[in-house]
């Protein structure tokens, strides 16, 4: 289990060491938050995954609870293919707190038999001078912090998981 | 049923723009001071409806469920309708949208529409931290995409290489706006010129994008008002100002579902565009005047392609050669545009309609020259929905 990690906070200190979810910058990914969990389990399993409707064979990303094109709730998860081509990246001199500087960004295009066209992404462990357009990328996934949750009377610590996109070392 | 009344804008005004040293309210009331000029007989007492446009209010004002605080600190007693719209950049436009259907379904008799954002936080970080939650939250933000210059950079990489667009004529959309908003007194902006070399040595934001391709981050309100044509009469001896024909279009929350195969198409406007046109029984050809959301200076761009004031892949040439200037074919941002003036979200849309009322009554500072139809266009989101009103000096 990661250790929570605790904050101070100039201003409001009488919220000392409390989480706030209103100012996190990661989803809530506990399955006490949310009906789409299984797809951060399975990216702590280093799987990339999202629903498919078994009754029209759509699949949607990001996964839901329904499906967006005929809102049956009949729906199973599938794996994605974990590699993208970059089709346009610049980057970020003043990011959001809590990202590196300069933050790298790409719109990435997938293959024709990806269930994806483009996807926005943090590309890491490269700098922009490192990739170009046309170049392969995959996906990568790290630790994000953890947070606390009441449950009964006592205090889950929710471990988190996040993924990001990295060139393929040729 | 009733027979469908005509709607119209009476008129409007804005607070001061730019960072400012005040609360939302302070500045909606400024607002209001300056609406309270611009139509001298008007009174709170006379609005029986209030449609108020904020996103950030509920974070960075600490303000949820903020209709009802308006409408008291602003003196309006509502019996029609009493509501916050929450629609980002497109905010106010969304709201004369609503306020145009109330009017002509004859629910409301008389619309105050505002809107603000005071975006400039005690420290800086907040605001860009903030705008992590004006994204698909979960899946956009959690990339590192809060406030929007790398996804319009893209765009603009994209345009670049599709359609040859340079930055010389991106330039020229950031000189000629900042010219508009040379002497529009509320502009954060206001009296500051630019030229195009000063354009081209300005510091990078996030190539190819300088300082100047780039709205400021501002603070501000704006108000109009939305009347039945009758109750307008009564209200003002101006030319009246007709709301002929809106369109809004929503393809993704997540920019994953850009409804495109490249960054340089935008056909959700294009969309946008056709639906106001028809609505108004107007084309593009009518437009006297536009104020298109030019957040950034590819932004606007690409709207004079899609809105149809030239061709597809043009926007560039139409602009850098003075197709957007007062005396050009279609004058665009002719109060200085969010680049001069600045951007508060939810504001923004009224102040647009500000100008095109001003601009269709023969009053603006920057008059084009016997206006007939005007246009206004938000884009709200990672690019995601487009808001097109147009007016006109007659009903349709
Ligand atoms: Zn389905």
């Amino acid at each position: 289990m990661a250790e929570l990690k605790t904050s101070q906070i100039v201003g409001t200190p009488y919220i000392d060491g409390k989480y706030a979810a209103i100012l996190d910058m990661w989803p809530l990914e506990a399955p006490e938050c949310n009906r789409i969990y299984p797809f951060y389990d399975n990216l702590k399993q280093g799987r990339w995954t999202t629903t498919k409707c078994k009754k029209c064979g759509n699949i949607d990303y990001p996964p839901g609870v329904a499906c967006t094109k005929c809102w049956s709730d009949d729906l199973e998860w599938v794996d994605l293919p974990k590699t993208a081509r970059i089709a346009a990246v610049t980057e970020m001199a003043g990011p959001p707190t809590g990202f590196e500087s300069p933050l790298v960004m790409a719109w990435l295009g997938f293959d024709k038999s990806h269930p994806l066209k483009h996807l926005l992404v943090r590309l890491i462990n490269c700098k922009l001078a490192d990739v170009k357009n046309g170049d392969e990328v995959k996906l990568v996934t790290f630790e994000v912090p953890s947070h606390p949750i009441d449950v009964k009377k006592e205090t889950k610590i929710c471990d988190r998981v996040y993924y990001a996109f990295e060139p393929v070392k040729k | 049923m009733a027979q469908k009344k005509n709607a119209v804008i009476v008129g409007g005004g804005t607070s001061k723009f730019g960072v400012r040293a005040a609360t939302i309210f302070d500045m909606l009331q400024e607002a209001a001071n300056a609406l309270s000029k611009d139509i001298p007989g008007l009174k709170p007492k006379d609005v029986d409806g209030l449609i108020f446009a904020s996103t950030t209010a509920g974070r960075n004002s600490n303000s949820l469920n903020t209709a009802p605080i308006v409408a008291h600190r602003l003196g309006i007693y509502p019996t029609s309708i009493c509501v916050r719209v929450d629609t980002l950049c497109s905010g106010s436009n969304t709201a004369i949208i609503l306020a145009t259907g109330l009017i002509e379904s004859g629910i409301s008799d008389c619309i105050l529409v505002c809107g603000t954002e005071k975006l400039n936080m005690p420290q800086r970080w907040e605001s860009v931290y903030m705008n992590l939650i004006t994204n698909d939250h979960d899946w956009d933000s959690a990339m590192g995409l809060a406030v929007p210059p790398p996804f319009f950079t893209m765009i603009a990489q994209h345009h670049m290489k599709k359609y040859g667009t340079t930055k010389e004529q991106m330039g020229a959309v950031s000189v000629t706006n900042y010219a508009y908003g040379f002497n529009n007194p509320n502009a954060q902006f206001g009296g500051k010129s630019l030229n195009l070399d000063e354009y081209l040595v300005a510091r990078t934001v996030c190539e190819p994008f300088g300082l100047n391709d780039c709205c400021p981050v501002t603070d501000g309100a704006s108000a109009v008002i939305v009347a039945s044509e009758e109750r307008a009469k009564a209200m003002t001896d101006r030319p009246l100002v007709y709301i002929r024909g809106t369109g809004q279009t929503s393809t993704h929350g997540m920019s994953a579902h850009w409804p495109a195969d490249t960054l340089a198409d935008w056909p959700h406007l294009k969309h946008a565009g056709e639906i106001a046109y028809k609505a108004a029984g107007l084309t593009p050809k009518d437009i006297d005047v536009a104020q298109t959301h030019d957040c950034f200076t590819i932004s606007e761009i690409i709207e004079v392609e899609e809105l149809g004031f030239c061709k597809k892949g043009e926007g560039g040439e139409f602009c850098a050669s003075g197709g957007i200037k007062v005396d050009g074919q279609t004058p665009v941002n002719t109060d200085g545009g969010l680049l001069a003036i600045g951007h508060p979200y939810g504001a923004t849309g009224a102040r647009q309609a500000v100008e095109i009322c001003k601009q269709l009554q023969g009053r603006a500072l920057n008059q084009v020259k016997d206006a007939k139809f005007g246009l206004t266009h938000n884009l709200s989101g990672v690019c995601a929905q487009h808001t097109v009103v147009i007016y006109g000096t007659e009903p349709r």
